[in-house]
């Protein structure tokens, strides 16, 4: 998969991540694994359409999903992944990858559609993706919260 | 029965030429508000069916009111009213699920254009959810059938429509078009097996075999699905985006902003479950 693609997303999570509530992001590290990913705990998946294509997925540790909703929701309690916190961070998703589609047509790759996320959450739990390579972004928020995203886009 | 609109501006004055674009419209002023609390009064007594908004207000900014009356009533249908046209100010009005835009100074024409225009799409909307679902069954038993020389039967199953547990391989596909949405198939993994050992004449060589035959499924029935609907109206053009398969341990989906229809098809080989729903999008941008 050609890296360039991973610069308009890691515009977009720069963006939207401070806008609710987070004060630091730090990029941890940048893997590429094959079509295939372990997850465990929650993945949102938001799919791609245009002259590029795919799918943007956001995954988070049950914990690490309940602090991030938390935080989104200016420090109301999260003791269960509920349906709220569910929202909270699919709201989170839209909001990146609708943003990485602004950042995109910056860099001229403009007309890109995102799906409404889904939202799958699973203790020992894989991904496929119909690509040859994912690009995995690793994310410390705020010095607590380890969120990863996968890029899995083709041209 | 004319169509009632509901004006929020601070300035008496753009309430007025608002007023004016719309008389001999046809359409009727019902309330006027230029503030969050009184918005919120005036719409919950006036219910009308389209809210033009002012962006800059003193207090709660017009982003700030739209947010606030789609969690009064996530059925508001709001256009912005503003001298601001810009990419940001597009998006996050899109975001917070704003219907259209209308740039000041106003004109009627325009502004009486993008009102008809916000209301319209709505049958549209209500006639894909009306025959998604049934497209969308239509297209599984087809192509199940012809693909794996089985016979399918769809039946009918009390499902829960906030969370479903998967049987352990999950497919979804996302749709973009006039209205986004997502198609999930989901089935067992002795069921992928039997499918495609029936479609193949041969048991699958190994796992990720089976799971490229099931995203193949998958993206075959949701683009039969997509064309056939598109061809019946050419405005929805939908597409469809690459599959996602989820597998390993069995999981919980969840489609937190839109309501998934839900059907099982009952094959000799193993029940497949269906989920289709659609959103409807920022109607226009003018």
């Amino acid at each position: 998969m050609d890296v360039s693609l991973i610069n308009p997303i890691l515009s977009a999570f720069y963006e939207i991540i401070p806008q609710i509530g987070f004060q630091k992001i730090e990029k941890k590290n940048l893997s590429l694994v094959g079509s295939t990913f372990d997850y465990s705990g929650i993945l949102i998946n938001l799919a791609v359409v245009g002259s590029i294509k795919g799918a943007i997925l956001i995954g988070m540790d049950l914990d690490s999903a309940k602090q991030f909703a938390s935080k989104m929701m200016m420090g109301m309690e999260v003791a269960e992944f509920d349906e709220l916190a569910q929202s909270a961070v699919s709201e989170m998703g839209n909001m990146v990858c609708a943003n990485a589609c602004t950042q995109f047509a910056k860099v001229g790759i403009d007309g890109l559609d995102i799906s409404p996320p889904t939202l799958m959450i699973a203790q020992g739990g894989q991904a496929t993706l119909p690509m040859p390579q994912t690009i995995i972004i690793h994310f410390l928020v705020d010095d607590a919260i380890d969120v990863k995203v996968y890029v899995g886009l083709m041209k | 029965m004319s169509v009632k609109v509901m004006i929020v501006d601070d300035s008496p004055f753009s309430r007025m030429m608002i007023v004016e674009a719309l008389s001999d419209s046809g359409y009727e002023v019902v309330g006027e508000a230029d503030s969050l609390e009184s918005l919120i009064e005036t719409y919950k007594s006036c219910q009308p069916d389209i809210v033009t908004m002012d962006i800059a207000m003193p207090g709660a900014d017009g982003f700030e009111c739209s947010r606030e009356l789609r969690l009064l009533d996530p059925k508001a249908k709001i256009i912005l009213c503003s001298s601001m046209k810009d990419e940001e100010t597009e998006m996050e009005a899109k975001r917070i699920g704003i219907s259209g835009y209308v740039q000041k100074p106003i004109d009627s024409e325009n502004l009486i254009n993008v009102i008809r225009k916000v209301l319209a799409p709505d049958t549209l909307y209500e006639q894909l959810l009306e025959r998604g679902l049934e497209t969308f069954k239509e297209a599984l038993s087809q192509n199940v059938t012809r693909m794996a020389k089985i016979p399918v039967e769809f039946k009918n199953v009390e499902l829960s429509d906030e969370k479903y547990m998967s049987q352990g391989i999950t497919t979804v596909i996302g749709i973009i078009g006039q209205y986004s949405g997502s198609m999930i198939m989901d089935l067992s993994p002795e069921s992928a097996e039997k499918i495609a050992e029936s479609l193949l004449h041969r048991p699958t060589k190994n796992h990720e075999e089976l799971l490229a035959m099931v995203a193949e499924l998958a993206n075959i029935i949701a683009g039969i699905a997509c064309s056939m609907i598109n061809k019946k109206e050419k405005a929805y053009a939908l597409r469809v985006s690459p599959p996602s398969i989820f597998h390993g341990n069995t999981a919980e989906i969840v489609s937190p902003s839109v309501k998934i229809h839900n059907a099982v098809a009952d094959t000799d080989l193993g029940s497949i479950y269906l989920g289709v729903g659609f959103k409807k999008g920022a109607a226009l941008w003018m």
